[in-house]
């Protein structure tokens, strides 16, 4: 305990770098600059604060005396009924982003995409975004309506949508805000809040077009789908048939347990390669129609801003994109050597390609390893192998996928949407290593 | 891709949805779900359409809207509908003559405005849609057809759109519509809505020596007009990194 060993190679971002203070005050009176400034000043004092050992020992502690679990019972089976995370893995929690709503109601906290391997995201850790406050339904109380045009309108309880054959599979949720927050410049430090708006589960459900054969859809007006929340903002999203018959599923079960109540327990709508607002939690309704609905997640939110002052309103795919996610942002390298360049990569049209990484801001580019199933839809890991021997570094990924769309540079992606969006932000995004090991979000402008 | 040929583009897209093939039904599985009653239907079809298939009959006046808000409504969104301390301004000043007359606001172009709720929403039944079915914030569906009418008129009022004397009903909601200040600025004119659509960014595929040219790197907001004043673009490319320094230093 306490030697060099222990802090490995990277040096964790730290987590808890805002004091409860500073975020009073920043949920008082929201970030200004100089509040930008303070919220910098403060991870730097974090990473200051957290001391490394200089001391080796010839012999590890931790060997040569044999610890307390090596010579002790262990605890009883059914010690936790339902298993948790280890007390050391405590500070690998979702976090909300100080200033960025002022209520907790309507408003999101984060996946700690730094702290994840692989490709599915714990269920305890699925960001969240509510827009109503989230709610816990009985869900024997919890009914499914099918409506609009189709020849009859139904009605599922909970019990006969878990009767009808099921399908399970892997997909990537985004918000379409993701890194929204990145568009005009750099606004947050980690990668759990420029881009810890996605995650990725095995969902396991109906597909909508058996519910919707069952109901009779009317192929020849139907061309939209209305999907409506059964809690208090009782959201709605009109949803592209096309998306919906090809691959959407009222879905109950999540990494093959129910959805937990934050994610719409005990039903959600899933529509792969769209942005989160159209995967309706505590789904209580479906409408066939023949023309949108503009509903208020369409019309006054979740509608992007080009430069000339015109929405585009029913943007819904998200399109690929990948990030580093480490090292990255708030983290610091502590040793010279190999590092292994770890990130997410995933694209709304269909599979992951490839994956480059650059060191040097783009100019120049290597094809990262890609790791684990590739399925469509779907978040895939890749890893990079690197040697950093103390030099100034940009680091970036870019994601190419099945339809040959390659991600955007950031210029690329304002030259034309401008800067004035919050959502559908894909642009590659570059981590600043610098020669004291530190690394921060960095926009090359 | 000329304009014309992207919006018969777009247009069919928006068409041809229905031709995809549903799911066959497996035998026994049509015993499952039961036809939902009238009764039922009425309970949870609560939405409104922009042509306002769905819409309730009734109405209300701009001042029984004023007497709702108060109640209900101005503890979050102020007496004025124009506070920005629980949520975001629903209506300020900034909408004018010229905007109803063309349907397009043109403070929206203006990065220094303050984007509002009535400047940007293009159909007035989302208004009515959304404060039926969530408003207020904490006990949805509590509010009358007739007052969601009168909340409509009295916002409508706040942004100058109508008059103080003005009743907003089914029968002239229509008409009314043909007032929103932003009724023309929206655009389906993009590849995001179906899978299929065509990107309109598409990143560069270079490998070797690419052109990132030079820049730099940008915390405050306030330091990114800086930076372009500075020209962080100067600099030797010496094939190695772009020179990215931080523009506070400079």
């Amino acid at each position: 305990m306490g030697t060099e060993a222990d802090q490995g190679h990277l040096q964790l971002a730290p987590e808890s770098f805002l004091s409860t203070d500073l975020i009073n005050e920043i949920q008082r009176e929201g970030i200004d600059s100089g509040r930008r400034t303070l919220i910098r000043g403060a991870i730097a004092a974090a990473t200051a604060a957290i001391a490394v050992p200089s001391v080796r020992a010839a012999d590890d502690p931790d060997i040569v005396n044999l610890p307390s679990w090596t010579r002790s019972l262990g605890k009883p089976v059914v010690a936790n009924p339902y298993g948790q995370p280890s007390p050391f893995e405590a500070n690998i929690v979702r976090r909300q982003s100080p200033g960025l709503t002022r209520t907790d109601q309507s408003s999101v906290s984060f996946t700690p995409l730094q702290n994840l391997f692989g490709m599915i995201t714990p269920s305890g850790l699925h960001f969240e975004r509510h827009h109503q406050g989230w709610v816990d339904i009985d869900p024997r109380r919890h009914r499914l309506m099918i409506n609009g045009l189709v020849k009859t309108p139904l009605v599922f309880t909970m019990e006969e949508l878990l009767r009808m054959p099921s399908v399970s599979r892997i997909h990537f949720l985004e918000c379409g805000a993701n890194t929204g927050l990145e568009w005009g410049n750099v606004a947050v430090p980690t990668v759990q809040y420029t881009h810890g708006m996605l995650s990725a589960s095995e969902f396991t459900g109906v597909p909508v077009s058996l519910l919707l054969e069952r109901a009779g859809i009317d192929r020849q007006r139907a061309k939209v789908l209305l999907a409506e929340g059964a809690d208090g903002s009782s959201m709605t999203r009109t949803i592209n048939l096309e998306n919906a018959l090809d691959d959407a599923l009222v879905a109950y079960g999540q990494n093959g347990e129910m959805l937990r109540p934050e994610n719409g327990y005990p039903l959600r709508l899933v529509v792969p390669g769209v942005q989160g607002v159209s995967w309706v939690k505590w789904l209580r309704r479906l409408e066939v129609g023949d023309e949108p609905w503009a509903t208020k997640d369409e019309a006054a939110h979740y509608v992007d801003m080009m430069p000339d002052g015109t929405h585009r309103q029913y943007t819904s795919i998200q399109e690929a994109k990948s990030v580093i996610t480490a090292p990255s942002g708030g983290q610091k390298l502590l040793k010279h050597g190999y590092y292994s360049v770890t990130g997410l990569a995933w694209s709304g049209r269909g599979t992951v390609e490839k994956v480059e990484v650059s060191v040097d801001g783009g100019r120049n580019w290597r094809p990262a390893r890609v790791e684990g199933p590739v399925l469509p839809k779907a978040l895939t890991r890749f890893q990079y192998d690197w040697v950093w021997q103390g030099e100034e570094t940009l680091l970036q990924s870019r994601v190419t996928d099945s339809t040959g769309y390659a991600q955007p540079s950031r210029a690329e992606l304002i030259g034309v949407r401008g800067t004035r969006s919050i959502y559908h932000n894909n642009a590659i995004q570059t981590w600043r290593v610098g020669s004291d090991g530190e690394v921060h979000n960095v926009q090359l402008g | 891709m000329c304009s014309w040929a992207k919006g018969v583009f777009i247009a069919l897209l928006w068409g041809t949805a229905a031709t995809a093939l549903a799911s066959p039904v497996p035998e026994g599985v049509e015993t499952l779900g039961r036809p939902a009653t009238d009764t039922e239907v009425i309970a949870w079809d609560i939405d409104v359409r922009p042509d306002f298939l769905g819409l309730p009959p009734g109405s209300g006046d701009v001042w029984q809207g004023e007497e709702t808000w108060l109640a209900q409504c101005a503890s979050c969104h102020g007496d004025f509908g124009d506070s920005n301390e629980i949520f975001a301004p629903l209506v300020l000043g900034n909408i004018t003559e010229d905007d109803i007359e063309t349907g397009r606001v043109a403070a929206l172009q203006d990065s220094a405005v303050t984007r509002t709720t009535l400047m940007k929403v293009a159909t007035l039944s989302t208004l009515w849609d959304y404060i039926f079915r969530a408003m207020p914030w904490n006990a949805p569906k509590s509010l009358t057809h007739d007052e969601v009418y009168g909340l409509v008129a009295y916002l409508l009022n706040l942004g100058y759109v109508v008059e103080d004397d003005f009743v907003l009903s089914d029968s002239n909601i229509a008409a009314t519509q043909a007032l929103m200040p932003n009724r023309n600025g929206m655009s389906r004119e993009h590849g995001l809505w179906s899978v299929q659509g065509e990107p309109d960014v598409r990143g560069s595929s270079c490998v070797r020596d690419c052109d990132v040219g030079d820049g730099c790197y940008f915390f405050p907001a306030r330091l990114r007009d800086e930076c372009a004043r500075q020209s962080c673009r100067a600099g030797p490319r010496l094939g190695a990194l772009p020179r990215v320094v931080d523009c506070a230093k400079q």
